[in-house]
């Protein structure tokens, strides 16, 4: 009696997307099927809870192992609850207690433990003292311009210090196909490649696929550290999690990268799930048991990271992102069970910030699982929503989301993280005549330094310049870190799970947009005058007149900001990128539009020197003054076509203006949705609540331990931020109707 | 814009064309002034001057002036979001700029776009009403025991069929006594809209508004209701619901 899965081209080639698309049970139904927490859950979750408030009362870092250095075979065995466990694997031998992984920078790695109060061993100084870090290598090559613009915040969270991250390994080829088979089909690879004239890119290719064999093997060793053997394909649900996690631990062991995302597995999973079930081998209870325990561990992820690190990505997230839903390319649904169960974790673990659920939202999604999701966000505001009907076109039907906006073809796609330039520094510079606004220093060529009222044309002509200059060096920059990073900080295990030929995009982003689209729109529409300081450098800005604002659906303004990024795009591809990768961009600043603002002096919008930027492609703090939905066509407007890896936009709504009860809030918000992707918008994270709470929450911590809030593509817990970036998310529009 | 518009009791006739009115702001997304989400045009200018009104902005400034056909052109680019919801026509008091609100609904219609009225049902025009998809009135008996302007209101709806809610602003100490109330709860039992009603907390938030327009804002002394005051005369008018008769 027992049901075999249906045989396709997954069979002769590593392809889960046929695998899924040949076996999957698209879901329309309701959320009515849900089981509750087990016994054992809820036992497990408490044990993990009061690790998470020891972690929290020493300060954040609950442990650190500074005796070795992480990777897939460094740490023996570790358990929450070994007997309580379904799914096992820690990244170190005890939960919570974090590696140093040196790889990207052993100054990093060393700031890191200092600033817990812990020391680096002698042993890992030692080592790493022999050992080129990425971090070492991308300075000996870094040219003075480069430093310079670094230095002065122009560009910022560069990934030249640690894991660049944003590489989604398809984690579930290890459960498919078993370690072995994936063995055989690199080792397979790494034979054809072999054959041919042994020019650079040959070599590196063969060294690379050298590398990713080996850590297959050891994988396979690691899980075996914990009686597993994943040799062979998993027979079951539990393996088929079991393996895929251990796929997963073992990049988040051997990688820091900032985000290291998950990927989009539930809908897999459900294949097993559901043959299990059907089997009788499974209950409902038991799957959704399952879920839980695996989400437990993703919840647990850590990385060690810096003061400084914290200051840019607030809250100690991971990026577990996992996508959920979205539509085949066929026309069923890829909502399945799974979707709810994986969903439901929030409420059956409670709200937390990791993984990073992402919703893929169509407007033909199944309305009993839009209705599911709106209900999350009301309750839990744990979940942030993406344009499947945007991106499936371009991406197919498997791809998945890296950090918070990338999309990626899972295992045939991965790009090389670029961080960030800041567009309202860079206007300032301009303003300037390419000196830093702040130091005085003659950063970019010599250029004119504007006097009396601006004029727009000659200042928009200026800005182009020097955006042509930066956009540039920009890419210039990221080509240096990419080809370290390759060189000295490769992904073994997370590229041994992508095909061979794998296609790469070069990430490069924009912060401070909507400072720099308003700042231009007051030079077109307001009379502005610059003020001039001590040292002749612009300290002020004064403005008479009112001007249009993005963020109220006003083509006047919202148009400069889609000129900008237009002309930001085309610039960066004039610069061929390392590896013939695509140039992408992506509006998103995670939570360093704080200290953006911090490095960034004042504008010509009225923006005060050092105030925070708004975040991601978000209107400036309280300016989008005309509503809700008029904030929302604002930022919809902004062409996926130009930014391609994604443009972030958090919103906050008060509970009382979404409806008057929690039915009509629910559909209200799923009209919202689909009215605001409707128009080509990509993402929204959304926050239902009153302001009034977090300020309680600021003040009475204890009383609100469990506050998760989206800021910026991701989800954090709101007492993990530091104050500054508290007080900044506070001064957020809360679209109210008053 | 003419003075007329601002003197109470009588009725605007800035422009019989209805080409062009006058409004105050347009407040896009709202998922609490009617079905679904919708946007709200606060029109200017108020046959009444209630002491607790919200929008003292709406009863004093001229607004601006807009055409219908802007104002189309503008609410048309929200359709996506209008599913269950649509455009209310709020202020300030849409009844006084009768041209100009016929061909804006009538606009709002072409677009396929649902239009609520919001009014101090004062004004029972017809030719408006019928136009309108739903109606949404305020009763106003914070400083009044005289309902008898919505009995006429809502006489005329009825005759026409078009569908109607009614809200009331809760203001503790004015209008939430035995007296009060049961006035109201018989006034609602002769137009079976009992359920019909929705009260809403008297807030002051609009304080703010009336310091920067240097206008008194004589409702200070009350206090603001909260969601027991609701839920008391929520009780209140179902009880009046169940008794037969009372008079």
């Amino acid at each position: 009696m027992s049901k075999e899965f249906k045989s396709g081209t997954y069979l002769e080639q590593i392809d889960v997307r046929n695998f899924i698309q040949t076996n999957y049970t698209p879901y329309e139904g309701d959320a009515s099927f849900l089981s509750a927490p087990t016994k054992r859950t809820k036992a497990l979750l408490s044990e993990v809870e009061r690790l998470l408030q020891e972690e929290t009362e020493k300060g954040g870092v609950l442990d650190i192992d500074t005796e070795r250095v992480s990777s897939l075979l460094t740490y023996p065995a570790g358990y929450i609850d070994k007997e309580k466990e379904i799914i096992v694997g820690l990244q170190t031998d005890a939960p919570l207690k974090r590696g140093v992984n040196p790889f990207g920078g052993i100054r990093m790695a060393r700031q890191a433990c200092e600033a817990y109060g812990y020391k680096l061993s002698d042993m890992v100084e030692t080592e790493f003292s022999y050992k080129t870090t990425h971090n070492d290598a991308v300075f000996h090559v870094y040219t003075d311009e480069m430093k310079a613009v670094r230095h002065a915040g122009l560009l910022t969270g560069l990934p030249d210090a640690y894991g660049r991250g944003r590489i989604i390994g398809d984690y579930r080829r290890v459960a498919l196909y078993g370690v072995d088979a994936l063995i055989e089909s690199k080792t397979a690879d790494k034979k054809k490649y072999s054959d041919g004239d042994m020019d650079e890119s040959r070599i590196r290719t063969l060294e690379e696929l050298y590398k990713q064999i080996d850590f297959l093997k050891k994988l396979k060793d690691m899980a075996l550290l914990y009686g597993i053997d994943i040799a062979k394909p998993a027979q079951n649900a539990k393996e088929a999690i079991q393996w895929t996690y251990f796929a997963y631990l073992a990049a988040i062991k051997e990688q820091n990268g900032a985000a290291m995302s998950l990927g989009r597995v539930s809908t897999f999973f459900d294949i097993y799930i559901e043959r299990d079930i059907e089997r009788g081998e499974l209950t409902e209870e038991a799957a959704q048991e399952l879920i839980d325990d695996f989400v437990l561990k993703l919840r647990i992820t850590r990385q060690l990271r810096t003061p400084e690190y914290n200051d840019l990505f607030g809250g100690d997230p991971t990026w577990t992102t996992e996508s959920v839903g979205g539509m085949g390319e066929d026309g069923r649904t890829l909502v399945t069970k799974t979707s709810y169960r994986i969903l439901n974790t929030l409420y059956n673990l409670g709200a937390a910030p990791e993984p990073n659920l992402t919703v893929l939202w169509s407007e033909n999604l199944p309305k009993a699982f839009k209705d599911f999701c709106a209900k999350i966000s009301i309750d839990t505001d744990s979940i942030q929503y993406e344009n499947d009907d945007l991106m499936r076109p371009i991406y197919g039907d498997d791809y998945g989301i890296a950090c918070c906006v990338s999309a990626m073809k899972i295992g045939k796609q991965m790009q090389f993280f670029g961080a960030r330039c800041n567009l309202a520094k860079l206007l300032l510079l301009a303003l300037n005549g390419g000196k830093d606004e702040k130091s005085g220093v003659q950063l970019a060529p010599k250029g004119e330094s504007f006097r009396g009222p601006l004029q727009y044309v000659a200042v928009r002509k200026a800005y182009h310049t020097y955006m042509a200059w930066l956009c540039k060096l920009y890419v210039n920059t990221l080509n240096v870190i990419h080809y370290m990073h390759d060189k000295y900080a490769y992904e073994k295990i997370q590229m041994a799970l992508h095909d061979t030929e794998v296609e790469r995009f070069l990430a490069c982003g924009v912060a401070g947009f909507s400072v720099a689209v308003d700042s231009l729109s007051a030079i077109k529409y307001a009379k502005v005058t610059p003020v001039y300081g001590e040292s002749g450098l612009i300290c002020d800005f004064k403005i008479d007149g009112d001007y249009p604002k993005y963020g109220n659906d006003d083509d006047r303004v919202d148009q400069i900001g889609v000129e900008l990024l237009k002309e930001f795009s085309d610039e960066l591809k004039k610069t061929p990128a390392y590896r013939d990768a695509k140039h992408t961009l992506s509006v998103l600043t995670i939570t360093s539009n704080v200290v953006y603002g911090k490095k960034t002096g004042a504008t010509p919008d009225g923006r005060a020197a050092g105030e925070p930027f708004a975040p991601g492609a978000n209107p400036m703090h309280n300016r989008d003054s005309s509503g809700a939905l008029a904030s929302l066509n604002s930022v919809a407007k902004l062409p996926y076509e130009y930014c391609r890896d994604g443009i972030s936009n958090t919103f906050s709504i008060v509970p009382s203006a979404l409806g008057e009860n929690r039915e009509e809030q629910a559909e209200n918000l799923c009209d919202l949705l689909d009215g605001y992707f409707g128009q080509g918008a990509h993402h929204l994270n959304v926050n239902v609540f009153d302001r009034d709470k977090l300020i309680a929450a600021m003040e009475h911590p204890e009383l609100y331990p469990n506050i998760t809030i989206r800021v910026s593509g991701y989800a954090v817990n709101f007492h993990k931020l530091s104050k500054a970036h508290q007080l900044e998310v506070l001064k957020r529009t809360y679209h109210a109707r008053v | 814009m003419p003075e007329s518009c601002f003197e109470v009791g009588k009725q605007c006739n800035a422009d019989p064309s209805g080409e062009y009115g006058y409004i105050d702001s347009v407040y896009c997304g709202s998922g609490v002034d009617g079905a679904g989400l919708r946007c709200v045009v606060f029109f200017s200018g108020c046959n009444l001057r209630c002491p607790f009104c919200h929008n003292p902005e709406t009863l004093f400034k001229a607004g601006e002036k807009t055409t219908a056909e802007e104002l189309v052109h503008k609410l048309k680019r929200y359709k996506g979001y209008f599913k269950r919801g649509g455009v209310t026509l709020s202020g300030g008091e849409p009844f006084l700029q009768k041209a100009f609100a016929l061909r804006l609904i009538r606009g709002l219609h072409s677009e396929s776009i649902h239009v609520c009225i919001e009014t101090n049902g004062h004004i029972a025009d017809a030719e408006l009403l019928k136009e309108a998809d739903s109606i949404l009135c305020d009763i106003k008996n914070q400083e009044t025991d005289d309902l008898s302007v919505y009995d006429s209101f809502l006489n005329v709806c009825e005759k026409i069929g078009v569908e109607y809610s009614l809200t009331n602003v809760l203001v503790p100490g004015k209008n939430d006594g035995a007296e009060k109330l049961t006035a109201l709860a018989l006034f609602l039992k002769g137009h079976s809209a009992l359920n019909a009603i929705k009260f809403l907390p008297f807030r002051k938030l609009c304080m703010e508004k009336y310091e920067a327009m240097h206008l008194p804002f004589l409702y200070e002394v009350f206090r603001e209701a909260n969601e027991e005051d609701i839920v008391f005369v929520n009780d209140f008018l179902k009880k009046q619901s169940t008794m037969r008769d009372i008079k």
